[in-house]
């Protein structure tokens, strides 16, 4: 009980700075909007098969979220309020409470991003609720990935392009899985068609989730 | 015992050259003589896995203990990780020009597990990138051992489940991650386990050297300071 | 289980088999019927072909040294390097 409200407080101290500029959802937003109009402008207007579609989909949330992600922590670190959250909160609880955060941004950023895609792209998806499952799983796999990695670089000097570096080779699994998964589910294929899919999305959510948990004490901790 | 494993490495390695060009080995259609090759890339991989399975281990007991000496053999493990990736990349690249695509003049062709084998390069490359952005030598050590350990948790799913998943040409779809136990003509067996040996104990000879070398020269710019 | 509740009368997996991934291997070897040709090879086939390509098995192995001796060089280095500085450190040294 103790925890869930710890964890609560950060998320809701993040959300409520956030909901006061709205830079971070606004910056993501528009990034993910902006590089998809510009791949459908350099596409042409010729019909696109399905695996370019989802592959397209999710290269732009992978990209916004690389590029747009990570930036709590670094925030923390530049105003001091690491040193205030690390003496009256345990590192579990602020891992929670970002990762709750992280999984609002990435969550939206692939709402919107799919939408418009489906929209530019006067695509019907066949199973909706397959590539509701793709989609919440890829945004959960990415939000425990950037969570931690983000925390990592904001102890790094040299920041740079380091997050994408770090992020892009590791979701590589993710990527894969969800790109097929949306594929399959845009096409309308029955759900035991994208079982493999599905497993290792599970897998690999749960995989990251708990080495992330485990491993967030250190990064955290001086 | 590093002197031992020095010769014994020198004897298997020559063993393997020699019965490697000169032994006996089964006709098949594509790979003709180049079958031999077996004896010399595959060992590649099984270095690479050594070198990732060590690194993570060392990267978990510094995690523990804050032993700077176990920071130093995490990162020359990972180092000649990405050396054995690199000479087993380059090599199945030669290998599959000239039996797979031969013909049609390709180097690369997205095979999954070629294709897998090189975003495991990329995240040893990350592991340096973030080694070199880190100024504090304790700070440096955690941050690099978190994130090699978040990248081992992920690798079962780059080296085993996705490929597969996806269709390939490489051997070894269904059981062990390069070859089944029944590819492996027996004549060929009495080569290839003493040149993985070989190719293990080479891997482990030059990891102790880097080690010692990186700890003589930590020790060497801590002492005038102190 | 849950992963697929639907019954068997959804199943229309090839409706468009023509964006179906494909599932075998078949994508990757579109270039293998190309063997037949009786084309003499040339350039890089004709240096590495001959004698049951022998010399793929012999470039491999080159890079494998290649590999190991630029190892070597860099451990070269690294000793130079160490060297020069107890070179600075301890000039007075009489040993």
């Amino acid at each position: 009980m103790d925890w869930l409200a710890g964890a609560w407080a950060v998320f809701r101290n993040d959300l409520r700075i956030e909901l006061r500029t709205r830079y971070a959802l606004n910056a993501l937003l528009l990034f993910a909007l902006g590089a998809l109009l510009l791949i459908l402008f350099a596409v042409g207007p010729q019909p696109i098969p399905t695996r370019v579609q989802s592959a397209f989909l999710w290269m732009v949330i992978l990209f916004a979220a690389a590029v747009g992600l990570g930036r709590s922590f670094v925030a923390e670190e530049r105003q001091g309020t690491a040193l205030l959250l690390r003496l009256n909160t345990r590192p579990s609880m602020v891992f929670a409470g970002k990762l709750l955060f992280n999984l609002v941004l990435v969550g939206s950023l692939g709402g919107v991003s799919t939408g418009a895609l489906l929209l530019l792209l006067d695509v019907s998806v066949a199973r909706p609720g397959l590539l509701a499952t793709a989609l919440g799983m890829g945004v959960l796999g990415l939000a425990v990935a950037t969570t931690l990695l983000g925390a990592l670089v904001a102890r790094a000097a040299r920041r740079g392009a380091l997050l994408p570096v770090l992020l892009l080779p590791l979701l590589t699994p993710l990527l894969v899985s969800s790109v097929s998964a949306t594929q399959k589910a845009i096409q309308g294929l029955p759900w035991t068609e994208a079982q493999d899919e599905l497993l290792t999305l599970v897998g690999f959510v749960g995989a990251t989730l708990s080495a992330a948990t485990l491993l967030f004490d250190y990064v955290w901790a001086d | 015992m590093y002197r031992s494993v020095r010769a014994l490495v020198v004897a298997l390695l020559s063993g393997a050259l020699v019965a490697g060009f000169l032994g006996q080995i089964p006709q098949l259609d594509i790979l003709e003589q180049s079958a031999r090759n077996l004896y010399f890339h595959v060992p590649m991989w099984f270095a690479l896995m050594m070198g990732t399975v060590i690194s993570a281990y060392h990267s978990f007991r510094y995690l523990q203990s804050g032993d700077r000496l176990r920071d130093i053999r995490a990162r020359e493990a990972a180092w000649l990780a990405l050396l054995f990736g690199l000479l087993g990349i380059v090599t199945g690249m030669v290998w599959a020009r000239f039996t797979w695509y031969v013909g049609s003049g390709k180097w690369w062709n997205f095979d999954p597990k070629q294709s897998m084998a090189a975003v495991l390069l990329l995240i040893y490359g990350g592991y340096f990138v973030l080694r070199d952005s880190v100024e504090d030598p304790d700070t440096r050590g955690r941050v690099a051992a978190v994130y090699n350990l978040f990248a081992v948790v992920t690798m079962p799913f780059l080296l085993y489940i996705l490929p597969r998943q996806l269709p390939s040409l490489h051997p070894g779809g269904e059981g062990s991650p390069a070859f089944t136990q029944t590819d492996l003509a027996p004549a060929m067996r009495w080569v290839f386990y003493p040149s993985v040996l070989g190719f293990l104990g080479l891997f482990w000879v030059l990891y102790t050297q880097r080690v010692r070398l990186s700890w003589i020269r930590k020790r060497l710019r801590r002492e005038p300071e102190l | 289980m849950t992963l697929h509740p639907l019954s068997s009368s959804d199943a229309a997996p090839s409706l468009r088999p023509q964006q179906a991934r494909p599932d075998t291997a078949a994508a990757y070897d579109s270039t293998w019927t190309e063997q037949s040709d009786a084309r003499p090879p040339e350039g890089l086939e004709r240096v590495m072909l001959p004698d049951g390509k022998i010399y793929v098995v012999l470039a491999v192995v080159l890079i494998i040294w290649i590999g190991v001796v630029t190892m070597l060089f860099r451990t070269d280095r690294r000793i130079d390097a160490l060297e020069r500085r107890l070179d600075q450190d301890i000039p007075e040294d009489p040993a």
